[in-house]
């Protein structure tokens, strides 16, 4: 699949997703419920504030000095036995897997759920390796694996499009014959998935965080899949994004505490687990240990304005609070990596050319900005990138360039201004119409609505009536020369 | 007390009243208000677009106009105009317009005696009571930008409080942007549309006959969705709200009524 | 083993960074405050073993407070309970730290029991986590803010012995009952630091598996253990 998950145009992805009963109603479902678990999570540890300044810290001090963690990580990880792969690109990265699984004669593959892998669409590559399998053990990514690989429409709670009726039919595809009672769904995966870990032979995780000073990887999932993921297959394959580093166990925990109650509204998360190559006198684990680092134009938001981007450690809170995706869902974006966060790093990853439109779709209403665990300035960098596609790029994107230079004209000259202040009533006399007024006390001239107005105007009437501008006599500025000359107008 | 009023162009092209409102009452509160007459705009339609460069003109020619008449406060019917002014001196930083910094030290200035209209009542004037009687069911709309850039998301509900008569009802989904978002709404339209139909089923689950708010934006878009759908809502500004039936024997300062509750998440 | 693509990987992102590399040495991670540490630190450890209890049981756990002489009936009982063997044993030291040696051998005249061996492959002792019933652990930590124990790999108490059997036991010390994940990690980085601990696996595990995937019900027991217990023992 890669980071592009759909190959509609954008306004078409919208058109579809708004069209989406179920998938709408579940999503705003799920964001108020994680909105008091995730609220009242962090209420309960306190300080919030400062937790978020030390947060911000540990993920600003790790990018700061990148190159450093990553030479100690991967040098801690050889000590260790293991291995470690720097990939530039996806097709780096998916070779050197691959050539892994070959070499390791690996025929049942298992995974744990990683956004990285999904990025590399490293799936659908092992699949077509011959006689190689390749299982997701989320329950989730299962669902969506089971359902053709329908596409992941949220960081953190993948399948959330679908419901039990959904699945239910999905199950039935393998063998499911019970109703669509969760629990009863859940046991089915749980024993297909077992017997096929036990069969496993290479297992592939991602990694929350990377511990530099010890070469472990440290994992956080309720499932407990990505446990048996490390611990029966042979071999390990982590995959992870090059900044998911931290200077050592301590502020990993640090940044565990903060992931859980932000990501699910838990104080941790069911399985916390630091782990990596197993020593000699263990029996499981992974006695072949690799770690994949990728890179992916991860590194060309390295000493921008945009770095800030990389602090995020995907705990999906900003999706749970914006109102744009709560309207839109994870496939009205397209990308793999939705909502604030997506928006912002989309463009980074995958270019503006194909995903600049997203940037755009936000209200800058900045819940985001107030929610992110690591104080992540979200909805200023959507402005930034905006800059970047009007200012540097001078891409259109739809947006009308020649009105937007005449709102910057009439806004920075006063001259304009109140010209434009004494004709705006009659320069939109055309487009203005007598229409039954419901809304009361907007001041709505003589109660005439514009309901299909010129150029941007349009955009906003074809959503709602605008009120026709008052005259000249009524405008606010008039009133209030005559109100200190003394006398009231009316 | 001197006031100057940041008029904003939204309130002067679509909501003339608003002003009369803000002006009756902060006289009544004893200020001696004036209007800069050069001002227009704080610059959010171009530079929340991304067209930054358009927008240093646009923010020296605001800076220029609030900075000509000497006053102590500069009060806002906005609390998205009044946060942006208060953020200049973070976005003028990057102004390459302004190699000596002379905006930036004016912007510093005007940045420290913005204030939201509500905000400015009730922690300036120490005001909890302004003497408006208004006997009806009201809800209200917390604008984003007031709430998280602003960061006041209290002294419009203390206000409201202690207005005669009216029957204050909870917002469901409170913390949802309307859809407005300035250039959003045109640009993004299809979304923004699903965005403020949602707030108006949120308002109707009230109730309430009124849509109180402090940003003139999210009013233009919600009541304009209103107006749209044929629904029945009365759209009032928060001064329009305090303007109203007033006793000015009722006057009261924040000192003389009991201390108010923060206000509850979110 | 080896590492690859390395140094051209390091030199783009401190080009990118404008800076050189190897700065870490004069410019370590500093704390900005101590909130990790500050949490609960005030707690007795009365109020720690309350609070412990209640976070347990909110997961939900099943909850169990003893004395040495009444552990070996209890951990009897609880088999009994949980529908009997096979029971998944850890080969430990700590057998004896609880006098439990001859309950171990009592138990295995009533139940199947099997043991996680130091001696035994990989796929032996997975095959006898596969098919337990149950399985027990010593952890090393409880921590009380968050209902968690936490457990680390050893040759004799092996990573899948935690997650493949159906019911899961965990017993700890009374005496390690600790504010939060902070202490246990201070251990951990302690003796590992000392060459004390030559783990390669730290589990810090909080109830039973569980998940929200479908329309966001929990539901418990997706891939680890159905139900979990901890033991607390007065020391």
């Amino acid at each position: 699949m890669g980071l592009s998950t759909s190959t509609l145009p954008f306004k078409e992805r919208i058109a579809k997703a708004a069209s989406d009963q179920f998938a709408h109603g579940s999503i705003a479902k799920a964001q108020d419920v994680q909105y008091d678990k995730r609220e009242t999570a962090r209420a309960e540890l306190g300080h919030w504030e400062d937790w978020r300044k030390l947060g911000q810290s540990i993920r600003q001090h790790v990018l700061n000095y990148l190159p450093d963690y990553l030479e100690e990580f991967s040098d801690n990880v050889d000590k260790r036995g293991g291995n470690v792969f720097f990939a530039q690109t996806t097709e780096e990265a998916n070779d050197f897997i691959l050539d892994i699984i070959k070499q390791q004669k690996g025929q049942h593959v298992v995974k744990s759920k990683s956004m990285v892998t999904s990025e590399l669409g490293l799936d659908e590559k092992i699949d077509a390796l011959p006689d190689v399998s390749v299982l997701e053990t989320d329950l989730a990514e299962f669902i969506l694996e089971e359902d053709d690989w329908d596409e992941p429409s949220h960081i953190v709670f993948p399948a959330i499009h679908k419901n039990r009726d959904q699945v239910q039919e999905i199950f039935k595809k393998i063998g499911y014959q019970g109703d669509n009672d969760p629990k009863r769904m859940a046991r089915f995966a749980r024993k297909y998935l077992r017997e096929q870990f036990l069969a496993a032979d290479i297992g592939i995780t991602g990694c929350n965080f990377a511990i530099a000073d010890s070469g472990l990887i440290n994992l956080d999932t309720n499932e407990g899949n990505a446990d048996l993921a490390d611990s029966i297959p042979k071999t390990q394959i982590v995959v992870m994004g090059m900044e998911r580093l931290v200077p050592s166990m301590k502020e990993a925990e640090i940044l565990d505490n903060m992931l859980a109650r932000s990501a699910v509204g838990q104080k941790l998360t069911t399985y916390v687990t630091f782990e990596g190559q197993k020593t000699a006198q263990e029996s499981d684990g992974p006695e072949n240990f690799y770690v994949v680092i990728l890179d992916n134009n991860r590194s060309r938001a390295l000493g921008t304005e945009f770095q800030e981007i990389l602090q995020c450690i995907r705990c999906g809170a900003c999706l749970n609070v914006c109102p744009v995706y709560r309207q839109i869902g994870g496939h009205g974006y397209g990308s793999l990596y939705p909502g604030p966060v997506g928006a912002v790093l989309s463009p980074i990853l995958g270019g503006y050319e194909q995903f600049g439109e997203l940037p755009y779709a936000s209200s800058l209403c900045a819940a985001c900005t107030e929610t992110c665990p690591v104080l992540i300035p979200l909805h200023n960098l959507l402005i930034k990138h905006r800059e970047v596609e009007t200012d540097r790029l001078k891409m259109m994107h739809g947006f009308n360039d020649f009105q937007m230079r005449v709102v910057g004209m009439g806004t920075r000259s006063p001259f304009m201004f109140k010209m434009a202040l004494r004709f705006k009533h009659f320069g939109l006399g055309p487009w203005t119409h007598h229409r039954p007024v419901t809304a009361t006390n907007f001041f709505a001239y003589n109660g005439a609505m514009i309901t299909n107005g010129p150029g941007m105007v349009g955009g906003w009437t074809d959503v709602r009536d605008l009120p026709a501008p008052p005259k000249h006599h009524d405008d606010f500025r008039v009133w209030f020369k005559q109100h200190k000359k003394g006398g009231n107008p009316q | 007390m001197k006031v100057s009023i940041f008029t904003t162009c939204m309130m002067d092209l679509m909501f003339p009243q608003v002003g009369q409102d803000m002006v009756e009452v902060l006289e009544r509160l004893g200020c001696t208000v004036d209007v800069p007459s050069n001002q227009i705009c704080c610059g959010q339609p171009t530079f929340n677009s991304g067209y930054v460069k358009a927008s240093w003109s646009v923010m020296h020619n605001q800076i220029d106009a609030l900075s000509a008449i000497d006053c102590d406060y500069i009060v806002c019917p906005a609390g998205s105009c009044t946060a942006i002014l208060k953020e200049y001196p973070q976005l003028l930083v990057d102004d390459p317009t302004d190699p000596n910094g002379t905006y930036m030290k004016q912007a510093k200035i005007l940045s420290a005696k913005i204030y939201e209209f509500s905000q400015f009542i009730w922690r300036v004037l120490g005001i909890a009571d302004c003497g408006a009687t208004l006997t009806d069911t009201a809800t209200y709309h917390r604008s984003c930008h007031m709430t998280r850039l602003l960061g006041e998301r209290e002294t419009p509900f203390w206000l409201l409080q202690h207005v005669k008569g009216l029957e204050m009802r909870h917002l469901p989904g409170i913390q949802y942007c309307c859809g407005f978002g300035g250039t959003f709404s045109v640009k993004e339209h299809e979304i923004s549309e699903l965005m403020v139909t949602s707030k108006v089923q949120h308002i109707e689950e009230t109730g309430a006959h009124i849509l109180i708010s402090c940003d003139p934006g999210c009013l233009m878009n919600i009541g304009g969705r209103f107006n749209r759908l044929g629904k029945a809502i009365k759209i009032m500004h928060l001064a329009q709200v305090l303007n109203h039936d007033v006793d000015e024997s009722r006057i009261k300062k924040v000192s003389e009524v009991a201390a108010p509750a923060p206000a509850p998440f979110p | 083993m080896t590492i690859q693509n390395r140094e051209k990987f390091l030199n783009h992102l401190a080009e990118r960074l404008n800076q050189p590399r190897h700065q870490l040495a004069d410019h370590p991670y500093q704390q900005v405050n101590d909130l990790p540490q500050q949490t609960l630190k005030d707690k007795t450890a009365a109020e720690l073993f309350s609070l412990a209890k209640k976070n347990s049981e909110a997961l939900p756990v099943s909850f169990y407070e003893t004395t040495l002489a009444d552990l070996p009936q209890l951990l009897t009982d609880y088999i009994e309970k949980s529908g009997g063997g096979p029971v998944l044993l850890p080969t430990s030291e700590r057998f004896n730290d609880f006098n439990l040696t001859t309950w171990q051998k009592e138990i295995a005249a009533n139940q199947a029991v099997t043991y996680w061996r130091p001696d035994a492959s990989r796929e032996e002792n997975l095959k006898v986590a596969e098919t337990a019933n149950i399985s027990i652990s010593f952890a090393d930590f409880l921590l009380a803010e968050s209902g968690t124990i936490t457990v680390s790999s050893s040759p004799g108490q092996g990573r899948a012995l935690h997650f493949l059997p159906t019911h899961y036991l965990s017993i700890v010390p009374r005496s390690r009952i600790v504010p939060r994940s902070t202490q246990a990690v201070a251990w951990y980085e302690k003796e590992r630091a000392a060459g004390r601990l030559d783990s390669s696996a730290i589990h810090f595990i909080t109830g039973p598996s569980n998940s929200g995937d479908i329309e966001m019900q929990l539901v418990t027991g997706v891939h680890g253990p159905l139900d979990v217990a901890y033991v607390v023992v007065n020391d």
